[in-house]
């Protein structure tokens, strides 16, 4: 893809706003249609794009595949961690309301803690796939 | 005017018509694989669409009281889209394997290469 002008500047253009948006759906996802699935799916498609516009190598600088499968992982921690937060705090696992003073305070931070979790978690494992599925042909030969 | 009024219905079962036919009468594996998110994505609609309440908002704390939408079936639906991408994800891992045994991902070739054995 190295002569395609046109793909490379449109893609260069799309990548930051589907970055952005991918950040909207994540913050507006308590009150509107949205949150962690959908977030950290648009954010794994922008480095999915960026991987088939620039090719495979240029995308594994950015994003090596270890760090997707950390994430992957790390989504799962952040996830549980609120919960343990929550029992330590004197709750039952995943009640958010005792993590502030404020019962509403307390949900509005769990929850968006939770979907930070999911997020993290869906975006490493769709760039693991994509990057297991596209960088396969190439490590068999 | 009922039959236009239950139009969510209408949308699932042809999906559900499509993915099914798509499923069925395709001998590409990677189609077949299509086809049958397009089979998940009509119960999805089916369900999610049950789920709204007229003049609901979201099922969030606030005062007093307030219509919302139902929101066990989208917690639901949002667990099966995540069960439907590790399904695709391996059908298509799968797909991989195959093509790499096999020379390719037609069935009917993939029966005649394993009656040929």
């Amino acid at each position: 893809m190295e002569d395609r002008v046109i793909l490379r500047v449109g893609a260069k253009i799309l990548i930051p706003h589907i970055l952005l948006f991918a950040l909207y759906v994540q913050f507006h996802g308590d009150y509107g249609p949205g949150g962690g699935f959908q977030a950290g799916v648009i954010f794994a498609s922008a480095f999915i794009l960026y991987a088939l516009i620039y090719g495979l190598a240029h995308a594994k600088r950015v994003l090596p595949l270890g760090f997707a499968s950390f994430c992957a992982a790390l989504g799962v921690v952040i996830y549980a961690g609120v919960g343990v937060a929550t029992l330590l705090k004197g709750g039952v696992f995943l009640e958010y309301g005792v993590l502030r003073h404020d019962p509403v305070h307390g949900q509005e931070l769990g929850i968006l803690l939770v979907e930070l979790g999911v997020f993290t978690t869906v975006f490493g494992s769709m760039v693991a796939f994509f990057y297991s599925f596209t960088g396969r042909r190439k490590s068999r030969s | 005017m009922r039959v236009l009024g239950l139009f969510n219905y209408w949308i699932f079962i042809f999906l559900m018509m499509v993915g099914f036919y798509t499923l069925i009468s395709r001998g590409n594996l990677v189609k077949k694989i299509v086809g049958l998110n397009i089979f998940q994505t009509s119960v999805f609609i089916l369900y999610i669409s049950m789920g709204k309440v007229r003049g609901g908002t979201a099922p969030i704390l606030m005062e007093g009281d307030a219509v919302y939408s139902n929101p066990l079936p989208h917690v639901l639906i949002l667990t099966a889209i995540v069960v439907g991408v590790a399904t695709t994800a391996l059908g298509l891992s799968l797909v991989v394997r195959i093509k790499e045994a096999y020379g390719t991902i037609e069935e009917d070739e993939i029966q005649a290469e394993d009656l040929r054995l």
